[in-house]
This record gives C-alpha cells, structure tokens and sequence, in this order.
C-alpha cells in the first residue's frame, strides 16, 4: 500500500518473509471473495500487518541488564521460533509446501502451505516440538512458546481489523505521531462504520433504579 | 513532620475512591499514579512530555485535553503494548511494563489516573450474597451501606435497552429465565446491567440536536465506546461513563485535601518501627518515571491501590515480612467468550432491525447471574478487538485441526483462520458476543510473585501463574452450555465458543485476602499504618460479578476505618 516506508527489505528479509507468511495464513488474501465487493480481497500482507507485528514485538519488553534498562526485540527470535517449528514438521510428517514461495531460501515457515504453517503453530502451541531445539529465548521455555504462539494469532486479527493499516505512511511512527489516511479497510471489511459521537439507538428501559430519601427504589 | 496524613499508591479503581473518602473526611493526601494523568491542562501532551509534577485543583481539568486523547479508536487507545490505555509509562514512545505469564493469556491493566477504570466496562453489580456470607470474615449486610454509598457517587443506573440486548432478552425469556428487578441477587435469572453509566441523554432521540451538541451534554449518547474510552459530556468530571477518573477523582479534587502525582512508580513502602506499634508504615520512595529521579514522601497512613498484581510486587520488593498468602488466592473469573452469527430475516422478524449493531449502546448492557456458576453478559467490542477474541484466542487451538463433536452446542470452538475467518467477520455487524465470568474457586497455587533474575527500572518483575481448579473449569463449561443455549433459542445460524485462555486477566482480585493478609478494615496484619484498598483484598471472586463495585465498597469502608482508627 505505502511502500515507502516499508521495512528495508534486505536488511529484514529473513524476519519479514516469515512474518508475512505469518499474516497470509492467519488472513489471507481472497479474490475469490470480490464478489462482496472490492475490499474483502486484501488480507493482511496487503494491509502490512506483518510490519504490525515487527513493530509489536520489537517495542514490547525492556529489561534492565545490569545497571541500565534496554529494550529487548522479540521480532528475530520469534521468527526464528516458527523457522525452527517448520522445520522440525518437515522432518517429522509429510508437510505440504507452497507451490510459489521458492524464493524465500532458510525460511521453512514461508515455504509451507498456509494450512501447513497453521499446523506449524498448532505443534508449537502444544509443545510437540523438541524445545531443546528452539532458540532463546524460547528454548526449554514452552510456557514462553505458548503464550506467543497464542499471541501471534490474535495480533495479526487485531493489525488486521482494527485501525492500524490506516496509519498508512506513518504506521510505524512512534504511536503519537501516527495520523489517519484514510478510511480502515479492515473496519469496511467488517461493515464497522467507525467511531461514533453517537447513535439514537434508544430502545427503552426494563428497569430503573430511583434515589430519594437516602435510600433506593427499583422500578 | 509529615508530608501528608496518607498517601495514597494508586488511583485506579479502589485508590481514587480511597482517596475522594479521606479527603472528605479532612486528612491531607497525596496520591501517587505511575501513569499518565489524560484530562489535566497540567500534562497537555501527557505521552509526549513529562509536563508538571502535581495536580490539586478541580479547575485543572480540562476537556479539551481529555477529548484529544481519548480518540475512540481501538488501536490507538486499546493495544496492550503501544496504546493510550496500557500498563506501561506515560511516555508511549517506550515500551510498557513486563509481566512474566509463562502460558496462553493476557493482562489487561491500565497505568493512569483512573487505571484500569479507564477502558472498563462500568458493570457495578454487587457480590452474590452467598458467596460472601458465612465465606468472608464479614457479612454481606455489613457491606450493604457502602454499596448504596458507592452507587449513589457513581452513580450506577440499570442500562437502556439498544438492538443488542432487546435480542439478548429475547433469547433468555425463550430460554426460561425470569427479571430479577434486584441489586441483591440470590436466585438465577437476567436483568440490566448496573452500570456506573449516566442515564442516556433525553435528547437523544430527538432530531434537533445534532450528535456534535448531544455528544457534548450530559449523558451517554449510546456511542459504543466503552471500551475504547467514553467521550459523552460537557467536562471531565460528567463524561457518561463513570471510571474513577471522571467520578471520584473530580470528587478527590473538589475536597481541597488531596495531591495528584502522577508519572509516579512506587517502588517501596518505608517502615520504622514503633515501641508500641511495631513495624508500620512511615511513607514511600517512589520514582519519576520521565527522569529517573527518585524521592521520599512521609505520611502517618499508606493506602496501597496499586492492583492485584503491582501490590503483592510492592509489598515483596519492600521486603516486609514474610506471610505465606501474599500474592496467592488469585482468581479471575476464568472467563469464555461465546458468540452468534445471526440471519438478516431472522432479526428482521424479532426486532424489525436488520442487523445486531454491536457497536451501539453500552459495551455491556444486560446479563444472566447464576448464584454458583456465574455470569454471562451480552458485550460488543469494535472489530479488532472482537475479531481477536472471538476467532484468535483460544485455549483450544485451531477449530479446523480438531471441530466439535456432533452434538455439541457449538459449531466452532476454538480459532477460525483463513478464509473462513473473513467470511465470518463479514457477519460482524450480524454478530452478538457474550463475557462468561466463571464463580471461580480460589487457590494458593494461583499468585503473583517476582522473578528472582529479571528487572525493569522499578525492581524485580512480577510472575502471574494462574490455573483454574477442575471445579472452576465445570461451572464454566456449564455457562458456556446456557449461553450458547440463549444464542441457539435467539435464532444464531452459527454459535462460536472461543475457549478463552484461562490467563485473560481482566477481572484479578484476591492476592492480598482479607482474613490472611489484611484485617477486616484492611489493615495489614503485619504492618500497622498500612491499608490496601484495591481488589486484592477481596477474600475471593465474589462468586463472579464484576469486581469493581465491591472495591469501591470496601475502600469507602476502609478509608472510615483509618480515619477513626489514627486521626480521631
Ligand atoms: C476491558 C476491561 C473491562 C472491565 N470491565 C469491568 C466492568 O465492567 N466492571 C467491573 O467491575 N470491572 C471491570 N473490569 C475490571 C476493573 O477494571 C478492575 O476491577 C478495577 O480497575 C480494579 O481496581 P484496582 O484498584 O484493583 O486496580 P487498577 O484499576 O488497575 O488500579 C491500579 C492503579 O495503580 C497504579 N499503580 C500500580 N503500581 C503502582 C506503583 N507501584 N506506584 C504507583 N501506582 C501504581 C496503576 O497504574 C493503576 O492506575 C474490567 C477490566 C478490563 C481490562
Ligand atoms: S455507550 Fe458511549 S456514551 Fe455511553 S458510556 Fe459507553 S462510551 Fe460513553
């Protein structure tokens, strides 16, 4: 949509090819789906919630590390989690591979079908997985993969169908620094009308509570 | 001597009214909030610059400012790690403050003036009685007074009916529920919810007003934003929906007797120890959260409101003495999530409205107690946040990999991906969403403590373990049968059951228990001069209900107590 100030491609490829494939399984891109109109076929690689993600993790944890606080990314050691979950299902049961993704070399979670990297999740939520394989910081840490295996799910739906890719240009500005450009295709996707001031929506009271005297009657 | 009669360490639910009572009662306090004050002319851009250091005037807020950050907007106000509404330094160009929950989950707190009253949904309803009554080491009578006193503050109104809830009676009437036109409930059945929630503005309706001028009157306008932050009202002290921000805070400030500080992390109680006393509270050293600069405050009585989490922290990282039931007992209402996807000829022919309109109305405006089991509440979330809920969070896994049995009251359980996720969020504003609050059995095994390695710049972080008992997870399971049973009667084609994480943290209480850890005037048993007056005390989840209310009881009781007790 704005590839201007898209992450720099070179310098993220690895993560930014697995977050992608990431996006594209959870919410896919749909032309099947024009028939409801124009805005039901992007999915989330098309709204950039990939770079959502990125951001997400990588501004999510500080830790002071000796004297001083210092912010810990998260975003290559997660991608680096579901690279090592794709591998390991590769090895062990006949996983199926996207047809056209060859051209993400060492980046197994992209080279599976969608549902195989749904599968790849579903290994890793349940701990089917050597986890003395994974990398730090997850490694021998399943509580960890669990928590961000779940939370990997719910952040592509929240970049997708909230307000976030209507950020356009300045999506990945600091967050009070991002302006509107535009109306949220996610939030048209779910036939949302946006914020409102309010609506005459008034349907009647079953009950109310009255106050006088220092006490209450319900009415 | 002193730099205040109490200080007060948080100002969400519990510390903003514990801080309102003491200032009517005549003491001097100072409040410390390790969020942002929103709506003060003090902190103009108060996520951008560090702005003054206190407020203690009525006159300092201010709607404008109030308005322009509360911009509705769920990614911008609601996301856990970068938004205006998260547990993190007002400073939102810096990451927010980590917990250690080593499984499936979240937690939803908020840093701020208000805390997490901010984004809370207003629901006020009272414990069930018998889930307090011959439980806690006081009665539900003795609660009674301050019940009445909090909702007549709020104040808590039954909400209005919208599209959403006329369908959500519709379905519990088929069902065989009946009204329950009490705040005291002892029987199963559905009302309104009690809201702390301004009655609707009596000019909604009318087509002279345009939204611009009803949106800036006194009363809820219906907008839908619960959630996301009300901005229904004239100024900050009357905006529609009543977290403690707008309620007793504006209260706080009118007394003349109390000091804000926000930007404020608390990171020890300080003790001395008196002759006849013992060990006791003495005051506070906290640190700016902009500058790093650390102080001292001294006062004759502390109030710890920090939550559930952040209390039992502080109390650890203060190294007062050890008692086994510090942090434990947590519980959380083991929540579910349960929705319907209804036909458009269907809701035409129950309501003569095509569509459910889950973004009108009260984010929550009706449920159905069940004294034992629990609670289940129609509640309607703006698309991200309910797309994520409903389809991305699940304790189950993905319902492709592993569907229902036949049979089951269900036809989705679990996470929906893919095409088929956005086929089913195309029905969003066909969709109506319920909240099931498990009756949730408290046990030692559930607590908060520190990590013992890991450290952010306010000391040793906190570690959240949290697993329901076999009990818990059978009353909830039967909650998502009658609910699910509600949706099925109501007409949904497709009835969805999420399995939430068990770790969905919005409704903690109960880490610092009356009985084990404080007295029944929430005094600490170990530490005199120090009071907690947030949901920790709770002696465990009052069989349900949405905790709040009960906080504010209990605050407004505790800060009578301390008052009688040191300054009478
Ligand atoms: C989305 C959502 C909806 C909800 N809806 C409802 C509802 O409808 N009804 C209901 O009853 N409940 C609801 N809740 C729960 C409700 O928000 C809590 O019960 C309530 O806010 C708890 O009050 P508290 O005082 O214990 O904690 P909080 O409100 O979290 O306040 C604690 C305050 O202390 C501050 N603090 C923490 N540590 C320190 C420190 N060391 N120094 C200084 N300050 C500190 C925090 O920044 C915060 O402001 C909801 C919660 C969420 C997340
Ligand atoms: S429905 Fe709207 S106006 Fe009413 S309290 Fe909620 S957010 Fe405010």
């Amino acid at each position: 949509m704005n590839p201007a100030v898209s992450f720099p491609a070179n310098a993220y490829s690895y993560t930014i090819a697995t977050f992608r494939a990431l996006a594209e399984a959870i919410v896919p891109f749909t032309p099947s789906m024009a028939e409801y109109g124009a805005e039901q076929t992007a999915g989330a690689v098309q709204l950039h919630v990939h770079e959502y993600i990125i951001w997400e993790l990588d501004h999510s944890l500080t830790l002071a590390v000796g004297f001083y606080p210092e912010v810990v990314p998260l975003a290559y050691s997660t991608a680096a989690l579901l690279n090592s979950g794709a591998s390991q299902m590769v090895a062990s049961v006949n996983a199926q591979f996207a047809p056209s993704n060859g051209t993400v070399p060492h980046v197994p979670f992209a080279a599976l079908s969608p549902a195989d990297r749904v599968r790849t999740l579903s290994r890793l939520e349940r701990l089917e997985v050597d986890l003395r394989a994974l990398p730090p910081p997850f490694r021998n840490d399943g509580g960890l993969v669990k928590f961000i295996v779940d939370y990997l799910n719910r952040a592509v739906m929240f970049g997708n169908y909230s307000e976030w890719p209507a950020y356009g240009t300045t999506r990945l500005e600091t967050p009070t620094r991002r302006r509107l450009e535009g109306f949220p295709v996610g939030w048209k996707q779910a036939g949302y009308p946006g914020v409102s001031l309010g609506y005459r929506a008034l349907r009647g009271y079953p009950l109310t509570i009255i106050r006088e005297d220092g006490g209450y009657t319900i009415v | 001597m002193y730099d205040a009669d109490v200080i007060v360490i948080g100002s969400g639910g519990g510390g903003a009214v514990a801080a309102k009572e003491l200032g009517e009662l005549g003491l001097k306090v100072l409040v410390l909030e390790a969020g942002p004050f929103y709506g003060n002319s003090k902190w103009r851009n108060p996520n951008a610059e560090r702005g003054s250091e206190w407020s203690s005037s009525f006159d300092d807020l201010d709607i404008g400012t109030y308005k322009k950050i509360y911009s509705r907007y769920e990614n911008d106000m609601n996301d856990v790690v970068s938004g205006a509404f998260r547990f993190g330094p007002a400073d939102r160009s810096r990451t927010p403050w980590h917990r250690v929950m080593r499984q499936k989950g979240d937690i939803w707190q908020l840093a701020g003036v208000g805390g997490t009253t901010q984004h809370y949904w207003a629901q006020s309803p009272r414990a069930f009685p018998s889930a307090v009554d011959g439980v806690w080491p006081i009665s539900y009578s003795e609660l009674i007074p301050y019940y009445e006193k909090a909702e007549a503050t709020l104040p808590v109104q039954f909400a209005p009916t919208t599209p959403k809830e006329e369908l959500f009676y519709y379905g519990a009437k088929k069902a065989g529920w009946s009204l329950l036109p009490t705040l005291d409930v002892t029987t199963p059945g559905y009302r309104p919810n009690p809201n702390a929630i301004l009655r609707t503005n009596e000019r909604l309706m009318d087509p002279n007003y345009s939204m611009e001028q009803l949106n800036n009157m006194e009363g809820c306008t219906l907008q839908g934003h619960c959630v996301n932050g009300c901005t229904s009202g004239p100024s900050v002290d009357k905006i529609a929906k009543r977290g403690t921000l707008v309620s007793y805070i504006p209260l706080a400030l009118k007394t003349g007797n109390v000091a804000i500080r926000p930007n404020s992390f608390t990171i020890k109680i300080i003790t001395d120890r008196d002759p006849k006393e013992g060990l006791r509270a003495a005051g506070v050293r906290f640190r700016d959260t902009w500058t790093g600069e650390v102080g001292e405050l001294t006062a004759r009585a502390v109030v710890m409101a920090a939550g559930c989490i952040e209390s039992p922290r502080l109390w650890f990282n203060s190294e007062l003495p050890y008692n086994y039931w510090v942090g434990r007992g947590l519980t959380n209402h083991c929540f579910d999530w349960v929705g319907g996807v209804f036909d458009e000829k269907d809701l035409m022919s129950i309501m003569g409205l095509p569509a459910v309109y889950p973004y009108m109305g009260h984010t929550s405006g009706a449920r159905v107690d069940i004294p034992g089991i629990g609670i289940f509440q129609v509640s309607c979330l703006s698309p991200g946040l309910m797309s994520f809920l409903t389809y991305g969070f699940s304790e189950a896994g993905y319902d492709a990999l592993n569907p229902p049995e036949p049979g089951a009251p269900w036809n989705v359980r679990g996470r929906t991906v893919g095409p088929a996720l956005k086929e089913l969020m195309m029905n969003y504003s066909r969709t109506m969403t319920y909240l099931l609050l498990t009756d949730d059995e408290t046990l030692a095994r559930n607590r908060v403590e520190v990590d013992p390695i890991l450290k952010d710049e306010n000391g040793p972080i906190p570690v959240v373990h949290y697993m329901p008992s076999a009990k818990t997870l059978q009353r909830r399971d039967r909650l998502a049968r009658y609910a699910c049973e509600t949706l099925k009667l109501a007409g949904a084609k497709t009835i969805i059951r999420s399995d939430t994480p068990f770790s969905f943290m919005l409704h903690l209480e109960s880490t610092m228990r009356m009985g084990h850890v404080v007295d029944t005037n929430c005094e600490a048993y170990q530490v005199k001069r120090l009071f907690i007056a947030d949901n920790s005390v709770h002696y465990n989840g009052i069989g349900g209900p949405n905790p709040t209310l009960t906080t504010q009881a209990l605050a407004t009781r505790t800060s009578e107590k301390l008052a009688q007790r040191y300054f009478s």
